[in-house]
């Protein structure tokens, strides 16, 4: 026990350790000193993560650390969480993040902030270990806060440029606004339970009943923080901004890990949502709308971490449609396989993007199939994966997803089928823009060091066979993932499939046509150009509508920051100097000539005011006591 | 006998200071001297406490009037005492670096004032309350007067008669009250035993309440507080915001609760509004504001506001969170003011147009000041956090619709530091010479900063004064309708 102890307080302290480094020595430490060391840490935190994940019984175990906050009858411990579910996050995430922290090595080393660049990664790295290892909802806000921070700090990484600062404010506010739904979540939780031990209040939620208003209204306000962090409607116009980082962040934070927070909350509470079908028709529907809005604007993106980050806003909304019907294995799978895959695309775009000097555009790219092999090849299986063709990983995770859903929602799947079509369109658009064809830009196009091509070629390998997590058993196998989280996540319990094998590989069926045909367009529209007048920039209302994310940002700007603005300066001008101050300036102007009167009688005399005072003390006693 | 060797340390100092004149080197290091002697004192106090509440001395004065000599702390006047002293060291630093006119005058002032405000926390008798109240009003007063900024001598004279209007309401309804307490004592003991009809207490608590509300200041008498913060000399700005506002903040807790219960319960809904409305209010006016001193000064508003809010729900989570609170947001402005000051010696103005572009020459300088936009955001793990989330709590269980505007506020308060903290030092780099932060201003923050940590992970070490004090407040008064 005290070894587990031990290793579970190593995996958050480890990268905080490293983030103290860097950060101190940021000034004294070479560029590949900082970061081989905080890939170090993070490395480190991940064999941390694998021994206990290899000496895990199966159970729950409570790592007390200290008690934090203490109230009368409020005591909310400091302590992790350590079973099935938390491992599993702990595991995949310092992996991906090692990964992604060495390729940083390589694609951040010319930067003059290199050092900060790794101490800002590694406390991210913190901040997501102690998210997904609270005991408890208020520990897991510490992480949940504190990734936002660092998501702030990232995205306007390159402070100089406006347009990166406001993103990155842009991300904060927006994941504040989730954040009130979950703060009043856990004020809610707290009265109602007297604790916000996960542990304690998935015991006592069965006592109050499905469809119950209080379990509705907390689950509803959770899931207003998970859409906040996990970009879904109304609350993700925050994430293609925030592209303005560095792709490595893009890779790590905005795609891999920080994002999946908001499913992995739900996951945790499941059996909350369980006890609230309400919240799960809610969370379906915003997930399905999510994942085809996604691949929509996904299709008209000539950015290519733009086309990236629609996908990745697309992908989360599977996750929560899973989710939604009780999926939770599922969702859960379709995390990790998108943490391989997705982070693989975020790193190869940015060893194109590196390989370009700096250019982002697909309109300028084309032919890097042969300049660039192993990001060619690495980033095809990406695609293959993402676009769900077996038998890559994508494949299975996406499939469980469809196959959940089909049961008792099949518009929701029909929708989902077509969001994969569209997926499949706009990944493999990109593709053939990238790498085929002939190159249409004036740069001189180079592979990217190895110390970026390694990890791309080992999340290759991931997205590939990533599959085997949670074989189907339609395919002979046994569902490990479902077994593994059973442990650890009630919600798992409640998983039954009962269509039957030859529906299910109908399903599949349908599904793979329908996204090879959308490959085969692709490529009909874009395979091999050479020179690319199909994709001017006035296009058509639909499109550029489209293309804007249906406006969306231009609506919260005439609805809510624009008035906010107008607001803030009227209070001001209005309220503050032409009310608040003039209506009081009567005490003003008595009390200007007052001080001119005595100051022509008195000049400023301290013992004047305090015996004036005294006078008064004791004329109004004197008052009282003959009154009395 | 600690109790009066902190009363007596700065007042000896400040003594020394009026008569002697030495130079400004001489009369800051005797001044910082004396309040690190009162920061030991304030440690050793805090080491000592077993939980109960201490009465250190009792006796008759005036009998007549009800003043008698009524010194102790429980655990939140303590609190109290420790804000003052660990911030004053702070306070009289910020002279070293942003120095203002005379050092031997404004140090004597300062520990005058200091004085003062020990004596507020540390005194039973609602008398001898009202004296050291205003008493501590007098050198402040003087300070802003001789060595504010511009329009400094309307501004002071307004705030200064505005806080005495407040004052002699106070002044008013201690007198009535005492008439009505056992044995015309005027200590808060008797006050609280004093049998005062639910009709009198319903106008009694305005009078009572205006004296408090003008102080910290809350919504719709704050009227004085913004140009005040913003004229003042940076010293002094930091006195009326980390530690006078909370005199207001202690007087809801020592008087309102004790003696007013009905009255106050009968307000509470009311008073509670105007507390959020007025936070909300401040901080949506703080967005926009161009001068980034005034921008402090209303999110010390809308901070100042929840506080009180939370105040006013009459529960353990809401009290402990505001007192504790009181502590958290001292630092903050003690931390926050100095920056705008370091900013006023580097760009010489307040105005955001004159700063900008920057981080790249102040990189020491930008670390700091995000780590402490992170505390005025109450990011978890620092010291403002714990008080939110138990503000909140306490709000909920009053009303959820309190609840839901008091955590608006987190939004509005991450709109708002974070655009100030853009405008202070991102953007296209700019090309003037500016230094960053040089070893002694250094020194002055990362003491700040470890407070700040500490306090965010360890906040017990806070809560544990009020959390028995407010259990028994709680106690010693019937449950509320």
């Amino acid at each position: 026990m005290v070894r587990m102890d031990l290793l579970a307080t190593l995996v958050p302290a480890l990268p905080l350790l490293g983030t103290l480094v860097t950060g101190f020595g940021r000034r004294k430490l070479s560029a590949y000193a900082a970061g081989g060391l905080a890939s170090a840490m993070v490395g480190l935190s991940f064999v941390c993560s694998l021994v206990l994940f290899l000496g895990h019984d199966g159970g729950t175990h409570i790592v007390h650390l200290f008690n934090w906050i203490t109230v009368a009858d409020m005591n909310i411990p400091f302590a992790f969480q350590i079973d099935a579910l938390s491992l599993w996050m702990m595991l995949f995430v310092t992996g991906v993040a090692t990964l992604i922290h060495i390729y940083s090595i390589g694609y951040m080393h010319d930067d003059p902030r290199v050092a900060t660049f790794f101490a800002q990664l590694n406390l991210f790295t913190f901040a997501m270990m102690l998210l997904v290892m609270g005991s408890n909802f208020l520990v897991t806000f510490i992480g949940w806060e504190g990734v936002g921070l660092c998501s702030y700090l990232l995205i306007g990484f390159w402070y100089t440029n406006p347009g990166y600062n406001y993103a990155g404010r842009k991300a904060f506010v927006m994941n504040r606004i989730g954040d009130v739904g979950m703060v009043l979540a856990m004020t809610l939780m707290f009265l109602q339970f007297g604790t916000l031990e996960y542990a304690q209040i998935m015991d006592k939620a069965g006592s109050f009943g499905a469809g119950n208003p209080i379990l509705v209204m907390c689950t509803l306000l959770l899931f207003l923080g998970a859409t906040g962090k996990s970009a879904q409607i109304p609350l993700l116009t925050w994430l293609p901004d925030a592209m303005a980082g560095p792709t490595p962040v893009s890779a790590l934070i905005h795609a891999a890990t920080m994002v999946t927070a908001g499913v992995f909350l739900v996951v945790r509470s499941s059996v909350l949502y369980e006890l609230a079908p309400y919240t799960q028709e809610v969370v379906l529907w915003i997930g399905v709308a999510t994942a085809l809005f996604g691949a929509t604007v996904g299709l008209f993106q000539n950015d290519i971490k733009k086309v990236l980050a629609y996908s990745t806003v697309s992908q989360l909304g599977y996750m929560f449609a899973a989710v939604g019907v009780g999926a939770y294995s599922a969702g859960m799978f379709h995390v990790t396989t998108h943490a391989f895959f997705k982070a693989l695309l975020f790193l190869g775009a940015g060893s194109v993007i590196h390989a370009l000097g700096g250019e982002q555009d697909i309109r300028r790219m084309g032919g890097l199939r042969n300049k660039t092999k192993t990001t060619y090849i690495t980033f095809l299986v990406a695609t293959l994966a993402i676009a769900g063709i077996p038998p890559l990983s994508g494949f299975f995770s996406k499939d469980g997803i469809l196959a959940g859903t089909f049961e008792g929602h099949p518009v929701a799947w029909a929708i989902l089928v077509l969001a994969a079509v569209f997926t499949s369109v706009y990944m493999f658009r990109l593709l053939f823009l990238t790498f085929f064809g002939t190159y249409r830009g004036t740069a001189s196009p180079h592979e990217s060091p190895r110390v970026m091509t390694i990890p791309l070629v080992i999340l290759a390998v991931l997205s590939a066979i990533g599959g085997v997590l949670n074989i189907p058993h339609v395919f002979g196998g046994n569902e490990w993932m479902k077994q593994h989280l059973m442990t650890a996540v009630d919600g798992v319990l409640n998983e039954h499939l009962s269509i039957t094998a030859g529906t299910e590989f109908t399903l599949m069926g349908i599904t793979l046509v329908l996204v090879l045909l959308g490959a085969w367009y692709a490529w009909k529209l874009y395979g091999g150009k050479t020179t690319l007048d199909g994709e001017p920039d006035d296009m058509p209302f639909l499109k550029r509508l489209i293309a804007r994310k249906w406006m969306l940002d231009e609506l919260y700007a005439y609805l809510v920051e624009r008035p906010f603005g107008w607001l803030s300066r009227h209070f001001f001008s209005i309220g503050e100097d032409k009310l608040a101050v003039p209506l009081t300036a009567g005490v003003g102007e008595t009390s200007y000539r007052f001080g001119d009167w005595l100051r022509k009688i008195h000049t400023g005399n301290t013992s004047l005011y305090l015996f004036a005072m005294m006078l008064g003390v004791v004329v109004l006693l004197l008052i009282t006591w003959m009154g009395a | 006998m600690e109790l009066l060797a902190l009363l007596l340390i700065p007042l000896v100092a400040g003594s020394i200071l009026l008569v002697a004149r030495p130079a400004a080197a001489t009369a800051r290091g005797l001044a910082f001297t004396s309040t690190l002697l009162t920061l030991a004192v304030v440690l050793w106090l805090w080491y000592n406490w077993t939980g109960d509440a201490v009465t250190v001395l009792s006796r008759d004065w005036v009998p007549a009037w009800g003043l008698r000599l009524s010194f102790g702390y429980s655990g939140i006047g303590l609190l109290m005492l420790v804000l003052t002293g660990v911030l004053y060291p702070f306070i009289i630093a910020t002279g070293y670096k942003q120095p203002v006119g005379d050092a031997s005058l404004v140090n004597a002032l300062l520990l005058y004032c200091q004085a003062a405000l020990f004596g507020v926390f540390m005194v039973q008798n609602a008398i001898l309350f009202y004296i050291f109240f205003e008493t501590s009003l007098i050198p402040i007063f003087f300070l802003l007067l001789r060595w504010g900024g511009e329009h400094k001598r309307a501004i002071t004279v307004r705030f200064f008669l505005y806080t005495l209007m407040g004052g002699l309401a106070l002044l008013f309804s201690i007198a009535y009250t005492t008439l009505q307490a056992p044995g015309h004592s005027a200590d808060f003991s008797a006050l609280a035993a004093a049998n005062i009809p639910l009709a009198t207490q319903k106008w009694l608590f305005w009078t009572m309440f205006l004296a408090f509300a003008i102080k910290m200041p809350v919504f719709p008498f704050h009227s004085w507080q913004p140009e005040t913060y913003t004229m003042a000399p940076t010293q002094g700005t930091m006195v009326l915001s980390a530690i006078m506002g909370k005199m207001g903040i202690y007087g809801i807790v020592a008087f309102l609760y004790p003696i007013l219960p009905e009255g106050t319960a009968y307000w509470q809904d009311f008073v509670i509004w105007l507390c959020l409305i007025g936070a909300l209010y401040a901080a949506v006016i703080a967005f926009r504001q161009e001068n980034f001193k005034r921008l402090v000064a209303y999110s010390s508003m809308s901070h100042l506001g929840l506080m009180a809010a939370a105040l006013f729900t009459w529960n353990a989570y809401g009290i402990s969170g505001g007192l504790y609170q009181t502590f958290a947001h001292g630092v903050l402005m003690i931390c926050l003011f100095y920056i705008v000051g370091m900013m006023n010696l580097r760009v010489g103005s307040n105005r955001f147009a004159d700063m900008g572009g920057l981080k790249t020459r102040m990189f020491r300088f930008a670390l700091m000041f995000m780590l402490i936009v992170g505390n005025a955001i109450s990011m978890p793990l620092t010291q403002s956090f714990p008080g939110e989330w138990l503000m909140f709590n306490g709000l909920w269980q009053l009303n959820h619709w309190m609840a839901l505007a008091g955590v608006v506020l987190i939004i509005l308060g991450a709109v708002y530091m974070l655009y100030a903290y853009q405008r202070v030092l991102l953007g296209p780099d700019r090309d003037v010479p500016i230094a960053d932060a040089d070893d002694q201003e250094h020194f002055f923050l990362v003491p700040l900063i470890l407070i700040i940590f500490l306090v965010g992970l360890f906040p017990n070490l806070a809560l544990s004064l009020v959390d028995g004090p407010v259990q028994h407040l709680l106690n010693a008064i019937p449950p509320l309708p």
